[in-house]
């Protein structure tokens, strides 16, 4: 490809290039610039330039960084990874024939699109200790002597908290799963059951396989947007019980929102991004490769 | 007469109407951000009734998210300091010491001094509003106070009395407390330094240095949080409950007490009728009380280009009946003198419940660390002192901390 033929696509490219610069490029050097500056949103004549200081603050003095950072981690892996099976287990069932199979692909999305807002209230309601159904149904079946607090106790309240955010995520995986199933040619699983292959194996040998490509995508999506959202936390627990369910995106929210302490909470905030630039990297790699292939 | 004069004179009176059609083709606009709980209420009759008596005038009334008060102020802040914000809005005291930080706040003493309702507000009301630097920037709205509801079937089968003392609570609460009622609905959750404050502030903790973790104050906080640790008095749910949950543990009767104010009495009296009543909250050992002292007003905003018409506005909605009929539909109680004897918006054992708590009523500090303290440190520090990962004097070593280094 000549010079000129390789800059001919550049006009084209341009209003994408421009609509991305206005929308992320410079959010994200403001976010950088705050960082480096003490910034407090009512102190706005006490601005002044701090360097490094907001991120040697929290990496050596911030104890509650360390814990957020430790729930963040128990809180992407549990939520993503059962997320992952549910909706790997309801994309094969899913995937049989059975009677009133297209309103259960219907009806399977529902906790997807409903707003994460809506979820955590009706959540928080379903565990609450008096009112909530899953007491009345964990006493009814006597599996339970009396009523647990389930997001006021600090052994329940994360699992509560993941156990919601599960509820919502798995149609993701399930979709894109079901998309992925719809792939794979059933002489595959013919030429497997002659051979006298199992379940099992069908599934370890030819379905996983085949879909390695879709849930590795699918995986690597679902961690950044984990990660990253704070919304049900903070309407179920806020992220109490004490410092039980403080994950990272949400001690930057209320750094800036509650505090108003902006130039710390945009540090913290870029050191959740420098974590997961790790995956995006890998995520960002894999669609590179496959757009080239 | 010159006829130069006669001249000037005659130009002026056929302008006269002319600039009184420009003004009145072009009428001052006062933008005003209020919240409402029920999103349902609507000030609309107010202001078309405003613009009736004050044609020069347009209010543009905008409905911010409160949010539990987060993404009001912040709102209200981003707008101030992008050049944005509205000419007045409705604003709390907890926050005034951020806003005259920011050099937002216009003081008002100039224009409530010729004002007639001036009169019709308690001087007390005044002198609470009144900032640190001894001006007013805020114009009260509406109030209320904190007390102690009580479950009535539920003391009576216990043979106990409504408390007036510490102690008295104890008892009390200890006699109620039985099966699935428990006796204290705490909220622990944002918000609850209301229920704290009664106890801890009332037992003699106070904001100034050091106020926190004196001998008076740490055994106060020890004894408070000791009701939920040690004799079990609060839900296990109270950790992390809040408004909601409070509530409706107490008209279910899983609670026999819990403190709010008037705001929730009419619902209180739908659900239980006559089985729910209110005393101030009890007193601490040395005969002192404390309770919260909740505060709505309007401020004028010093780079709003409409002052005069924005505080018209202002002292419109405190004014008799029109504040009367403000709060007719955000369920609190007005500020006016003369609005608050022809009352009838609550029953009367809850309006002579918060009369008699006036006395004991506090305000948090005017301070700009008070808001990040009501919303992040006291819930997460009484959270963990509720379950046993703090100890109680910690909990106030932590609160000390936030406030004085």
């Amino acid at each position: 490809m000549t010079m000129q033929r390789r800059s001919e696509h550049i006009p084209f490219l341009l209003p994408a290039l421009l609509v991305t610069a206005v929308v992320v490029l410079y959010p994200a050097l403001q976010t950088v610039w705050l960082s480096l500056h003490h910034f407090v949103l009512f102190d706005p004549d006490n601005i002044r330039f701090v360097g490094l200081g907001n991120f040697a603050d929290i990496l050596l003095r911030d104890e509650l960084f360390w814990i957020s950072l430790g729930n963040s981690l128990v809180w992407v892996v549990a939520a993503v990874g059962l997320q992952f099976l549910l909706g790997l287990v309801t994309a094969l069932l899913l995937n049989q024939t059975f009677w009133g199979r297209s309103v259960a692909r219907a009806l399977v999305v529902v906790p997807w699109a409903l707003p994460s807002v809506i979820i955590g209230l009706m959540w928080t309601w379903m565990y609450d200790l008096n009112l909530g159904v899953f007491n009345d149904m964990l006493l009814r079946a006597g599996l339970i002597d009396a009523p647990v607090a389930w997001l006021a106790q600090p052994s329940t309240a994360l699992g509560a908290v993941i156990l919601a955010l599960v509820w919502q995520g798995f149609p993701f995986f399930t979709v894109m799963i079901l998309a992925g199933l719809q792939t794979i040619p059933a002489t595959h699983y013919e030429a497997a059951a002659m051979d006298g292959a199992t379940r099992w194996q069908m599934l370890r040998y030819i379905t996983l396989p085949a879909l390695r490509e879709v849930i590795a995508t699918a995986l690597l999506l679902r961690m950044i947007w984990v990660a990253n959202s704070l919304d049900v936390i903070l309407v179920m627990t806020g992220g109490g019980p004490g410092y039980t369910t403080h994950t990272l995106p949400l001690y930057a929210f209320l750094k800036a929102y509650s505090g108003m302490e902006f130039g710390y909470a945009s540090a913290l905030s870029l050191l959740m991004t420098l974590l997961l630039l790790v995956v995006v990297a890998t995520y960002v790699r894999r669609v590179a490769r496959s757009a080239l292939a | 007469m010159k006829r130069r004069t006669l001249m000037t004179y005659s130009a002026a009176a056929i302008a006269a109407p002319m600039i009184g059609r420009v003004q009145a083709q072009a009428p001052t606009t006062v933008r005003w951000w209020y919240h409402f709980d029920n999103p349902q209420a609507s000030p609309a009759e107010l202001v078309a009734k405003f613009e009736k008596e004050n044609p020069g005038v347009k209010v543009q009334a905008e409905s911010i998210p409160w949010g539990g008060g987060n993404d009001y102020y912040t709102r209200l802040y981003a707008a101030l300091v992008a050049g944005n914000g509205p000419d007045c809005a409705m604003v709390k005291l907890g926050n005034q010491s951020r806003l005259l930080q920011m050099k937002a706040l216009e003081p008002l003493d100039g224009m409530i001094d010729k004002w007639s309702g001036k009169s019709d507000i308690a001087p007390n009301l005044w002198k609470m509003h009144q900032a640190n630097d001894g001006k007013a920037y805020y114009l009260p709205l509406q109030y209320v106070v904190l007390y102690l509801y009580y479950r009535t079937d539920l003391f009576q089968a216990a043979g106990v009395q409504p408390p007036r003392t510490f102690d008295d609570f104890l008892k009390a609460a200890l006699a109620v407390n039985k099966g699935d009622v428990a006796a204290f609905g705490m909220r622990g959750g944002g918000g609850g330094h209301d229920h704290w404050g009664s106890f801890v502030l009332g037992g003699g903790a106070t904001f100034d240095s050091g106020g926190m973790v004196t001998p008076k104050a740490l055994a106060a906080n020890r004894w408070f949080v000791e009701l939920g640790t040690r004799h079990k008095l609060f839900p296990a749910s109270a950790p992390t409950d809040g408004f909601r949950q409070i509530v409706d543990n107490f008209k279910a009767g899983r609670t026999a007490m819990t403190i709010h104010h008037i705001g929730s009495a009419n619902e209180m009296v739908q659900a239980l009728g006559d089985k729910v009543s209110a005393v101030p909250v009890p007193m601490g050992p040395d005969g002192k009380g404390w309770t919260s002292f909740g505060d709505e007003s309007n401020a004028v905003f010093a780079a709003s280009k409409a002052k005069e018409a924005a505080f018209r506005w202002a002292s419109f909605l405190s004014s008799a009946d029109n504040n009367v009929a403000f709060n007719a539909f955000t369920g609190q109680l007005t500020v006016s003198t003369s609005g608050a004897a022809k009352w009838n918006l609550h029953p009367k054992r809850f309006v002579d419940a918060t009369a008699a708590s006036t006395g004991l009523m506090g305000t948090l500090p005017n301070d700009t660390k008070t808001a990040d303290f009501t919303r992040t440190v006291w819930p997460q520090q009484m959270q963990r002192a509720l379950l046993g990962q703090i100890t109680p004097d910690a909990m106030m070593q932590a609160i000390e901390k936030h406030f004085h280094g």
